[in-house]
C-alpha cells in the first residue's frame, strides 16, 4: 500500500489475529544531516515527505527559531498561516477523495449513470470503453482493486462522489496555487525560513489568495461536507471499526498572528484522561526497527547520533525469523504508551481542552446531525470525519488572517545561526504531531537532528515490551469477509493516513 | 459521448505545449494531422514506481493546470500502476508489475525516487528490492523517464552522510547494461509541464525531445536560472542584495542560480503562480545535481563564511563575488 508500507495479518474465524505493520524505505535524513549549515534542515527536512513538506518547513523553521530565541513578526506569523492552512486543507482533501473514497465506492457503477453531467459522462464513456477493450488491465489505475459488497453502489451519493473525485484535482492544484503564493512553490515551499517568510506580500497577491480560498471553502462546505456525511451515513458501522487504544496525542497548530492562542491546542489523552502536553515524555524504540541495538532500546530525541542500519544478510535473517525487526519505522512512545496522532487527535484533544468556541460548536453540532459521540473518533469514519472538520475549521481562521496581513510588510528577520543552541519546533502536520529537535555545534553547523513524525506514531512497529503499534492495534479483531480480498482492512490502515516516506524518514 | 470535440481536447492540449514552450516545435496543426492521420492516436501506457522518494514530483503532476488531470488519465495516457493513485493493493501490486515485465503491451517507465544500491532493503516493492524491479521494468520499456532530481542525480536521498548509497536512474542502467532510452527531468518537485510536454511529444513523433549532454530536455535546460534571473540586471552592476528585502542579485545570500539549469524564470511553478526568486528567496538549486549543498541559504555577512568553514563551491563563488564588488 501507498508505495512502500506493507501490512501482513494473520486471520483465523474472519478475525484478524496478529498483524504486523511494516515500512519499507529507509533514507536516513535526519542523522545524514550532521555537519550541514542549520537552515539546510528546512530544505532538507521538508523532502522527507513530498505530501506534507509545509510542516517540515514550519517545524524545522520552529526548531531554528527556539535555537535563536526569536519569534516571527505578526505578518511572519500569519503568512506562514497562510501556507500551512492551505496546504493541510489540500492534504485532507487528497486523503480523502483520492487516498480513501475509492474505498468505499464502486467506480463501475458509473455504467448506470443515465444523466448529462459531463465529467460523468467522460468517466462513464472510459469505464465502458475500457471495460470492453482487449487492453492490458482495463480500467487502470482504478482496477484492479479490492472488491466487496459492502460498498456504496450506483446511487446518487456515490456517482456524486465519483464526480468530486475528478472535480477535486482542480481544487488541489488551486491549494497548491495558495501555498505557491506565498510559499514560493508547492510541494516544497521555500520561503519559510528561520525568522518568518521570505515573500513580501502584495496587494496582488492577497486579492488572488482571498479568491482562491472563496473557492476552496466552498467546496469544502459544500461537496466535501456532504460527501463525508454520506460516507458517514452508507457506513455507520465504521464508527465501531478500526478503534486503536484510544491514547491520542496533538500539538498545537495555527496560532493567532501573536504565535499565541492556537485554533489547535495541544496536549495528550492518555488513558481516558486529558493531560498538558510533555514533551520530555517522547522517546522512541527500535527493538523491532531495523537498526542495530547499540544503546537502550527507547531513546528520547536526541538521544543519539547514530543509527545503524542493518546490512542485507541481517536484513534477511530478521525478516525470516519468527518474532524479527520488521520495519525500518522506530516505535516512538509517550509516557511508554503507544499513541494515535492525526486529524481524530487535534479535533478530541482540542475539544477537551475548551479554548476554541468555534470548533467545540462545531464538533456538537456534527455530532448531533450523525447521533455519534467524540468516543466514536477513535474509528475509521471518525478520522475521515474529523480531516473535514479541521478543514472547515482551517478555512475559517485563513479567511480571518488574510484580512490582517499588511500588505508591503516584510514579515522576515535575519538573524545568525545561533551556535552551541538546542531547539524544538512542534506542530501538527496533516496526518498528526509532529515535531523536530535541534542540536548545533560551535560552528552553527547541525550538531544533531531529530524528526519524531506522525506517521511513525501510528504505523511504527511493536516496542520492547511487545505492545502493538497504533495500527496494528487498530487491525486486531477486525472481520474480514474475504481474506484473498482484505478491504476492511485497507479501510483501517488508509483512514490513518499512511506515509511511509515521513514516517522512517 | 465524450462532451467536447476532438479538435477541443487537442486545443487543450496544445494550451499545454505552448505553456510548456514548445510551440514551435509541435503546432497545432501538427497536433490536428497526427489526429487525422493513418496512425491512429497512441496513448502511451505509464508505469509509475517509485524509489527513495517523498511522493512529491506525484503530487506535483496533479498541478499541472493546462489540461484536467481527468483528461490526463483518461484522453492521453493510460496510467496502468501508480503507487498513490492505483487502487491495486497487495499481491496485486506484484502481479500486474510482472505481467507488465513479461508481457508484449509497450510502456513508458517513469521512476521518482533514486535507487539505493549500497542497501538494497532500503527500499523494497513487493518482497523485492526496488532495483530488481526498475532492471525488469526499464529492459521492456519503450523509454524511461526520471521523474524529479532523486531519480536524476540522487537529490536529498543521496546527499553526503546518507548511507543507502542512493544512485541515478541513469547510473542504474548503466549499471545494469540497459539501452532503453532515457530522459531526465530534474527540480524538486519535477515541473509537471516538463513531464506533459516529453508524453505529448512521445505521442507525436514516437520518439523523445531533443536533450543536452545530461538527457535533459533543451527546451527546458539550457538556461541557468542565473541567467535568465529577473535580477540579472542587478548583477551586471555589481549590485549584491545584503538582505533578503534588498534588491540586488541574491549571490552573496547563497543563490545556486548559477549552477542550476532550469526554465523557472520564464514558467514559475504551480501555473506560473510564484517561484523561489520571485518570492524573495536565493534559489535553491533544486534541479541541479549538487543539490542539497552543505550551505543554502546564508547571511550575506556570516562570519563562518569567511573562517572558512562552510566549503562547497557556492561559498568559493560567493567570496569571489565579494571580492570583485568591493
Amino acid at each position: 500500500m501507498e508505495g512502500h508500507l506493507k501490512i501482513e495479518t494473520r486471520v483465523e474465524d474472519g478475525i484478524i489475529t496478529q498483524a504486523q505493520v511494516a515500512g519499507l524505505l529507509f533514507r536516513g535524513l535526519e542523522k545524514a544531516l550532521i555537519g550541514y549549515d542549520a537552515r539546510v534542515a528546512q530544505q532538507v527536512t521538508q523532502r522527507v515527505c513530498g505530501v506534507c513538506p509545509y510542516s517540515h518547513a514550519e517545524a524545522a523553521a520552529l526548531a531554528l527559531e527556539d535555537a535563536m530565541g526569536i519569534r516571527p513578526n505578526t505578518n511572519g506569523q500569519l503568512l506562514r498561516n497562510l501556507i500551512t492552512g492551505a496546504y493541510l486543507v489540500h492534504d485532507s482533501l487528497l486523503h480523502f477523495y483520492q487516498l480513501s473514497a475509492l474505498d468505499f465506492i464502486d467506480i463501475e457503477a458509473v455504467l448506470a449513470y443515465k444523466g448529462t453531467d459531463p465529467v460523468l459522462g467522460t468517466v462513464r464513456q472510459w469505464v465502458r470503453e475500457e471495460l470492453g477493450s482487449s487492453r492490458i488491465f482495463p480500467g487502470a489505475p482504478f482496477l484492479p482493486r479490492y472488491r466487496n459488497d459492502d460498498q456504496m453502489q450506483g446511487d446518487a451519493d456515490s456517482l456524486l462522489l465519483v464526480r468530486n473525485y475528478f472535480s477535486n484535482f482542480t481544487l488541489l492544484a488551486e491549494l497548491q496555487k495558495m501555498v505557491a503564493i506565498f510559499g514560493g512553490k508547492a510541494p516544497h515551499p521555500v520561503a519559510i525560513e528561520a525568522g518568518g517568510v521570505t515573500t513580501r506580500p502584495t496587494l496582488g497577491m492577497l486579492a488572488q489568495y482571498r479568491t482562491l480560498l472563496r473557492r476552496a471553502e466552498a467546496f469544502v462546505l459544500g461537496p466535501y461536507r456532504e460527501d463525508i456525511f454520506s460516507v458517514c451515513r452508507a457506513f455507520p458501522h465504521y464508527f465501531q471499526e478500526g478503534r486503536g487504544y484510544g491514547n491520542l496525542l496533538s500539538f498545537p497548530f495555527m496560532p493567532e498572528a501573536d504565535g499565541d492562542n492556537h485554533l489547535f491546542t495541544g496536549g495528550a489523552l492518555l488513558n481516558g484522561e486529558h493531560q498538558p502536553l510533555d514533551l520530555g515524555a517522547i522517546s522512541e524504540d527500535h527493538t523491532y526497527a531495523f537498526y542495530r541495538q547499540e544503546s537502550g532500546a527507547a531513546l528520547p530525541p536526541l538521544g543519539t547520533k547514530r543509527l545503524t542500519p542493518l546490512n542485507w544478510q541481517e536484513f534477511q535473517r530478521e525478516e525470516q525469523q519468527k518474532g524479527g525487526k520488521y520495519s525500518w519505522s522506530r516505535a516512538p512512545r509517550y509516557h511508554g504508551e503507544v499513541m494515535e496522532v492525526g486529524a481524530a487527535a487535534r479535533i478530541v484533544n482540542s475539544y477537551h481542552q475548551g479554548g476554541n468556541q468555534v470548533l467545540r460548536e462545531l464538533v456538537g453540532h456534527t455530532n448531533r446531525e450523525l447521533g455519534i459521540t467524540l468516543a466514536d473518533y477513535n474509528s475509521v469514519m471518525g478520522r475521515h470525519l474529523s480531516r473535514y472538520l479541521s478543514a472547515a475549521l482551517i478555512i475559517g481562521r485563513l479567511k480571518e488572517q488574510v484580512e490582517m496581513v499588511e500588505d508591503g510588510v516584510l514579515g522576515f528577520e535575519e538573524r545568525e545561526v545561533p551556535r552551541n543552541a538546542r531547539g524544538v519546533g512542534i506542530t501538527e502536520a496533516s496526518r498528526g504531531a509532529l515535531g523536530h529537535w535541534l542540536e548545533t555545534d560551535e560552528a552553527g553547523l547541525i550538531k544533531n537532528y531529530e524528526l519524531v513524525v506522525p506517521s511513525t506514531w501510528n504505523f511504527g512497529p511493536k516496542d520492547a515490551e511487545g505492545k502493538p503499534g497504533a495500527v496494528e492495534k487498530m487491525l486486531l479483531g477486525t472481520r474480514i469477509s474475504n481474506p484473498e480480498q482484505p478491504l476492511e482492512a485497507a479501510r483501517i490502515a488508509r483512514s490513518a493516513d499512511p506515509c511511509i516516506a515521513c514516517s522512517v524518514h | 459521448m465524450i462532451p467536447f470535440s476532438r479538435r477541443e481536447f487537442l486545443k487543450k492540449i496544445y494550451r499545454v505545449v505552448v505553456a510548456a514552450g514548445a510551440a514551435p516545435l509541435l503546432s497545432f496543426d501538427e497536433l490536428l494531422a497526427a489526429e487525422s492521420g493513418e496512425r491512429p492516436r497512441q496513448r502511451p501506457n505509464l508505469v509509475w514506481l517509485q524509489g527513495a522518494s517523498c511522493s512529491g514530483c506525484s503530487i506535483s503532476l496533479l498541478n499541472i493546470e493546462q489540461i484536467t488531470v481527468l483528461d490526463l488519465l483518461t484522453q492521453f495516457s493510460r496510467l496502468l500502476y501508480h503507487p498513490n493513485l492505483a487502487q491495486a493493493t497487495g499481491d496485486q501490486v506484484g502481479e500486474l508489475l510482472s505481467a507488465l515485465a513479461d508481457g508484449d503491451e509497450p510502456y513508458i517507465l517513469v521512476l521518482e525516487g533514486g535507487i539505493p544500491a549500497a542497501m538494497p532493503h532500503a527500499c523494497m516493492l513487493d518482497h523485492q528490492p526496488l532495483g530488481k524491479w526498475v532492471s525488469r521494468l526499464a529492459a521492456g520499456a519503450s523509454a524511461c523517464l526520471a521523474a524529479g532530481t532523486c531519480a536524476v542525480s540522487g537529490g536529498v536521498a543521496a546527499m553526503p552522510g546518507t548511507l543507502t548509497g542512493v544512485i541515478s536512474l541513469a547510473e542504474h542502467l548503466a549499471k545494469e547494461g540497459i539501452k532503453t532510452p532515457l530522459i531526465n527531468l530534474p527540480a524538486c518537485p519535477m515541473k509537471p509541464e516538463h513531464l506533459v510536454y516529453t508524453l505529448l511529444h512521445f505521442m507525436r513523433h514516437q520518439n523523445l525531445p531533443e536533450t543536452d549532454g545530461r538527457r535533459r530536455p533543451s527546451r527546458f535546460f539550457s538556461y541557468t536560472i542565473h541567467q535568465r534571473c529577473p535580477r540579472y540586471a542587478f548583477f551586471q552592476e555589481q549590485n549584491f542584495a545584503r538582505h533578503i528585502w534588498e534588491d540586488g542579485c541574491l549571490l552573496e545570500l547563497g543563490c545556486q542560480g548559477p549552477v542550476t539549469y532550469n526554465d523557472c524564470p520564464s514558467t514559475g511553478y504551480n501555473g506560473n503562480s510564484n517561484y523561489c526568486l520571485r518570492a524573495g528567496h536565493p534559489c535553491i538549486g533544486c534541479a541541479s545535481e549538487l543539490f542539497p549543498r552543505p550551505v543554502i541559504y546564508h547571511l550575506y555577512d556570516d562570519p563562518r563564511v569567511r573562517e572558512g568553514l562552510l566549503q562547497g563551491e557556492t561559498i568559493t563563488f560567493n567570496r569571489k563575488a565579494q571580492g570583485d564588488g568591493e
